[in-house]
């Protein structure tokens, strides 16, 4: 039998978002895949240098959506860095917050997503109506649901009531009574078994070589999280574990998404407990309108732990008005890229869509 | 700085780095093209083993690119920016994805918003930009204004659409 070329994506209802990869396939064994991201280009790195230090704050959220907080923070904490601005402790606290309830936002929608490429919709199903929960939550604290523009340079942009809090604690109670019905549904499933044990084995040698982080990683036993090794905020302030596998497989990626989320629940609850009270949520950018903040010179990386890996950004100023250079890290660059070229060749064409939803490819990180 | 990040810039001593301390577990190392490559092959085998970022900076004043390889360590958290400049004239460098097998992606996303080339890296094909005609888009002084104008002229309408609109609602159209 000959080879046959087979383009999967970008628009394929296994596909995540707009991302192609074109296969060569003999029979249903893949002999040769190509990614080819090119097909959203929206130019952000260059809309980002030709606008102020604070507009740029309600255009990065859309580089991801399903987790559009960690673009915010790392653009925050690159700028605070290079302008040593120091935030309030309560700003702090609450970014935490932010962040881990869009991290619990993010497994749930991606562990109840496994269910669509594998064809059992229920899981999708849940998975969607139950990150709705956290997007109320989002709506009353940010006045957005999926595009928050909360996490500014210098703090949060408002404060967080106890009406909300209280909301969170009832939220977090509500998630964890769902979790066993979650694990019945998937993880005690035999077509999940079937289907992701045992497949896509990427072991830790090939992980390092590659610079996969994040689920990935953890999936072959290494205990390697951005919060543990380079703690920012106060994530060394609160206890919580980093779930681990030893097999590397698809399955073990999923499940630890899934162990992950009673973690940002415990960290949600300290947070809540520990968290000071003030007025004071951020710094002012000057007297009148944040545009005219002037950043000085100088350059940095600031890096935090996404539920797909590492994302980072990497600003330069040049002692203006704009940003001179910003360059963003797409937590699914190695394993998007680089990992779809090496290691799908051999797997079989199912395969493919669930290499991508275990590896969390998210296409418009790749193609910023 | 980290005792970690500190034993590591002793034993660069030896390239005559020019260190800059940003943060307490990140600092910038900006050192000639010549030797960047020892740089970078030493931090790795100290430890800075992961290549989190690789990027280019057009400083078009100073007629130079800026190469950045950001490098992290999973054992104590320390970063480091390493840094070199090249002739923006004559962008020039050679590949690093012996080092880093991913880098082979990042230099291709360089040469196609920069037009810098990598020697030793043969797959420069474009990643991400389709029939794209112009300069390098992220250059400085590239002009995206200017290139859609060209690219997507005024269009021109037959009929006058905002006098066809009045006619039909009578005169009542906002705007």
């Amino acid at each position: 039998m000959g080879e046959t070329k087979l383009f999967f994506g970008p628009n394929h209802p296994g596909m995540h978002g707009n991302f192609s990869v074109h296969m060569y396939v003999e029979g249903d064994i893949v002999k040769k895949a190509r990614p080819v991201p090119g097909f959203l280009h929206r130019g952000f790195e260059k809309l980002m240098e030709r606008r102020y230090w604070y507009s740029n704050i309600s255009l990065i959220p859309r580089i991801c959506v399903p987790e559009p907080d960690i673009n915010e923070i790392c653009y925050a904490m690159a700028v605070e860095k290079i302008a040593k601005i120091e935030v309030p402790e309560r700003a702090q606290w609450i970014r935490m917050i932010v962040l881990e309830l869009a991290r619990i936002a993010n497994h749930i929608w991606n562990v109840g997503g496994i269910g669509g490429p594998l064809g059992l919709y229920t899981a999708s199903y849940w998975g969607v109506a139950d990150r709705d929960r956290i997007l109320d939550i989002f709506e009353a604290l940010t006045g957005a649901r999926v595009y928050h523009m909360y996490i500014i340079i210098g703090g949060v942009r408002k404060n967080m009531t106890p009406k909300i809090e209280d909301m969170i604690w009832k939220t977090l109670d509500y998630i964890e009574s769902r979790l066993p019905d979650y694990e019945n549904l998937i993880f005690k499933n035999r077509i999940v078994h079937s289907r992701l044990k045992g497949r896509l084995i990427l072991t830790r040698e090939q992980a390092m070589e590659m610079g996969v982080t994040g689920v990935g990683l953890r999936a072959t036993g290494v205990e390697y999280d951005i919060r543990k090794v380079d703690p920012y905020l106060f994530y060394d302030r609160v206890e919580f574990e980093v779930p681990t596998a030893t097999e590397g497989d698809a399955f073990s990626r999923v499940y630890l998404k899934f162990k992950e989320i009673p973690q940002s629940i415990k960290i949600i609850r300290q947070t809540l407990e520990k968290m000071p009270q003030s007025d004071r949520v951020n710094v002012p950018a000057s007297k009148g309108s944040g545009l005219r903040r002037v950043v000085p010179k100088g350059m940095a990386y600031a890096h935090v732990e996404s539920t797909r890996g590492e994302y980072g950004f990497f600003v330069v100023s040049d002692g203006k008005n704009k940003p001179y250079r910003v360059a963003v890290r797409g937590a699914s660059y190695p394993q998007g890229l680089y990992g779809i070229e090496k290691y799908l060749p051999g797997t079989r064409i199912e395969d493919v869509p669930i290499w991508l939803a275990t590896m969390d490819v998210c296409a418009p990180e790749i193609d910023r | 700085m980290t005792s970690s990040m500190n034993e590591a810039l002793e034993k660069l001593e030896v390239f005559q780095p020019e260190v800059e301390e940003i943060d307490e577990r990140e600092a910038k190392i900006s050192v000639a093209p010549d030797r960047v490559i020892s740089v970078l092959e030493t931090l790795k085998s100290l430890g800075y083993s992961h290549l989190s970022l690789m990027t280019c900076v057009d400083w078009i004043e100073d007629s130079q690119f800026e190469l950045v390889y950001i490098l992290f360590s999973w054992r104590d958290g320390g970063k480091f920016i390493v840094s070199t400049r090249i002739d923006r004239n004559n962008p020039v460098f050679v590949t690093v994805k012996e080092i880093w097998p991913v880098a082979r992606f990042y230099e291709r996303e360089i040469h196609e918003f920069f037009g810098v080339k990598f020697l030793g890296n043969d797959d420069m094909k474009p990643l991400f930009l389709e029939l794209w005609d112009d300069k390098p888009p992220l250059k400085k002084d590239f002009d995206p204004l200017e290139y859609s104008k060209r690219k997507f002229p005024g269009r021109e309408y037959k009929k006058d659409v905002v006098a066809e609109a009045k006619r039909m609602f009578r005169g009542e159209i906002n705007g």
